[in-house]
């Protein structure tokens, strides 16, 4: 079942010298429980190409769908949206430093349902199952980079979100962290069902997804 | 209040980071107790003084007069007449005829203006506080020459109890073969009076009404009625001269103490809007304070709060968050403030090492009064004041892209 549908997505930034085209007619289709790495050299539009899968910006051009409907970034109701099917993680893990763990994790879930016992409840869960549960009344400054990184993922999860939009996992962590953290997406996906797409430089990740595209020039190609 | 919005200012106010410690916050919250304080204290200095002014004036003065329309004095008959009708009205809480009368008061080369005023002291219930403001002596004038003096003209005439007082008046004077002779007579000071407005104290002079009658040489006749209305009728005495000069058919003339003091009055009252006018500006000054803190808060928290509308808070949400913590704050300070200014205000009204000019503020005592109304004038303006200033610097919120601090 096609989740992500995406056509001609086009995006550029006003420089001083003109329009700097970053992404030159996207089209991607990604389905439930794919994981899909995007990979590409540091400033091709990776990051931007997520942005805006992730509704967090707006195309120049193009559309794009999930399961069927099409979504835009001015929709009234794109932030509840974003918070129920859409986890991100990021490359630094933009915790909150003033929120233990536990409700780091629990705050998306806690956004929209505003039932904080029910919010820290979950999280609770999922930092056990990823291992994590030791370390809930810890404040990000007092956890390991693999930590808040797990915790990131905790939080990405916590409303059971129909994809996870990561940007560059473990670009911040050390190769010990690193194959954790990929072993845990790699463990989400097979027994979770869990979607991901994977923008990174990191060949060990690209090599263990279902799918690897390229982005060059502005366009998407598949290797 | 929303849940998200209580729980973010729930850990701002209560965690152990203590981050509304912050220098700017407290910079913030001391400009705004200081400022609320000012306020405070100048409100209820105003106050104070109009208060107790009106009350030293409505205590030392009655509250309606009737006189005779024409220059000449009220007849014994009048009085009667002026009597039977004041124990028909029952807004009327007392009355008396008395006689006032201008002279001047000697001792030897010092000379004085007063006033003389010829009452019925043995009368129960005098319309004036004549007999609680004889602060020294006694206030009884049991012989026709004891007489009671305000106490800043004895201090004037260098007199005290016991002494011996000269009135002179010169518009009873005699035409006598030596010249003219002016009606001269001696006094024996008996008790001191004070008021507590100053005008009073250096001018008054008590006699007996027999004493007094016949120093302006007028037997059975009296300058006015005096009389004193209850509480709830002073405001209205304006109403009331007006209706009883009509009841009385316009035989004599009636006026009350707003035809006398209503304008100092309302000048106070204009002054004391003018100077909270004036002194809301330092709130104003302050809540730049506000603007500052909040910009300086949301260019720090830009990083966290980018991170929660990447996780679906609304900006109206955030802004909220920030609203709250200025309003929690402000309502701190502002209490904190008006807490100060009432101590501020206390300390004046009790210290003695500074007091008015008597002959220019009419009272030499700083009188302080706290009104309900005031308090929360002072708390709803200063409110709306730094509310409006701390959403000046909100619009950042909603400019806050998520992708540019993703990307910083």
């Amino acid at each position: 079942m096609c989740l992500l549908k995406v056509e001609n997505l086009k995006k550029s930034y006003k420089e001083a010298t003109g329009r700097l085209k970053v992404l030159n007619g996207i089209n991607l289709e990604v389905k439930s429980r794919e994981t899909v790495v995007i990979t590409g050299e540091s400033g091709s539009g990776k990051s931007t190409l997520l942005h805006l899968l992730g509704m967090l910006d707006s195309p120049d051009e193009g559309r794009i769908f999930y399961s069927g409907n099409e979504i835009k970034i001015n929709d009234k109701k794109v932030n509840e949206f974003r918070n129920k099917k859409i986890g991100f993680v990021f490359q630094f893990h933009y915790l909150l430093g003033d929120f233990t763990a536990e409700e780091n994790v629990a705050m998306p879930m806690f956004l929209f349902t505003k039932n904080l016992k029910r919010s820290i409840s979950e999280a609770r869960k999922l930092l056990k199952s990823l291992d994590i549960y030791t370390r809930k009344d810890h404040y990000p400054n007092q956890l390991s980079g693999g930590e808040q990184q797990r915790v990131a993922v905790a939080r990405a999860l916590i409303n059971s979100p129909e994809i996870i939009f990561a940007d560059e996992p473990t670009g911040n962590l050390d190769a010990h962290h690193s194959e954790e953290l990929i072993n845990l997406i790699m463990y989400l996906n097979n027994d979770k069902k869990q979607t991901f797409v994977i923008v990174t430089h990191n060949r060990e990740i690209a090599e263990k997804m279902n799918r690897h595209l390229h982005l060059e020039e502005g366009i998407l190609k598949e290797i | 209040m929303n849940k998200v919005v209580g729980y973010f200012l729930k850990k701002y106010f209560f965690s152990t980071k203590k981050e509304w410690l912050r220098f700017d916050s407290i910079f913030m919250v001391v400009g705004i107790i200081i400022s609320v304080a000012t306020l405070t204290v100048s409100l209820s200095i105003f106050e104070g003084y109009e208060k107790v002014l009106k009350k030293t004036i409505l205590g030392v003065n009655s509250h309606i007069y009737i006189f005779n329309p024409g220059e000449g004095n009220l007849t014994e008959e009048n009085v009667q007449q002026l009597s039977a009708f004041c124990e028909d009205q029952p807004e009327i809480e007392s009355y008396a005829a008395i006689i006032v009368t201008q002279a001047m008061c000697t001792n030897e080369n010092r000379v004085k203006g007063c006033l003389i005023r010829g009452i019925d002291w043995k009368q129960k219930n005098l319309p004036t506080s004549y007999k609680k403001n004889v602060s020294e002596g006694k206030h009884e004038l049991q012989n026709l020459d004891d007489a009671v003096i305000g106490y800043k003209l004895a201090k004037n005439l260098n007199l005290t109890i016991g002494d011996t007082l000269t009135l002179l008046s010169p518009l009873n004077s005699q035409i006598t073969p030596l010249g003219m002779k002016q009606q001269k007579l001696d006094f024996i000071i008996v008790g001191l009076y004070r008021s507590g407005m100053y005008e009073y104290d250096s001018k008054y002079v008590f006699l007996n009404y027999q004493a007094a009658a016949e120093f302006i040489s007028a037997k059975n006749e009296y300058s006015m009625m005096e009389i004193k209305l209850s509480d709830e009728n002073i405001e209205r005495a304006d109403y009331l001269a007006y209706r009883w000069s009509s009841e009385l058919d316009h035989k004599f003339q009636i006026t009350s103490w707003i035809d006398f003091n209503g304008n100092l009055f309302s000048l106070l009252k204009l002054e004391k809007w003018v100077i909270f006018i004036i002194l809301s500006f330092l709130i104003l000054i302050a809540s730049f304070n506000v603007v500052s803190s909040v910009s300086t808060s949301i260019i720090e928290k830009k990083q966290e709060l980018g991170i929660l509308k990447a996780f679906g808070a609304s900006s109206k949400i955030l802004k909220n968050i920030f609203i709250g913590k200025t309003f929690f704050i402000s309502i701190f300070a502002i209490t904190a403030g008006q807490i100060l200014g009432v101590l501020i205000a206390v300390f004046l009204s009790k210290q003695t090492f500074f007091l008015l000019k008597g002959d220019v503020y009419f009272l030499e005592k700083i009188n302080v009064s706290f009104n309900f109304l005031s308090w929360m004038i002072i708390l709803i303006v200063s409110l709306l004041l730094i509310s409006g200033a701390s959403v000046v610097p909100l619009k950042k919120i909603t400019k806050l892209e998520v992708t540019e601090i993703l990307r910083s």
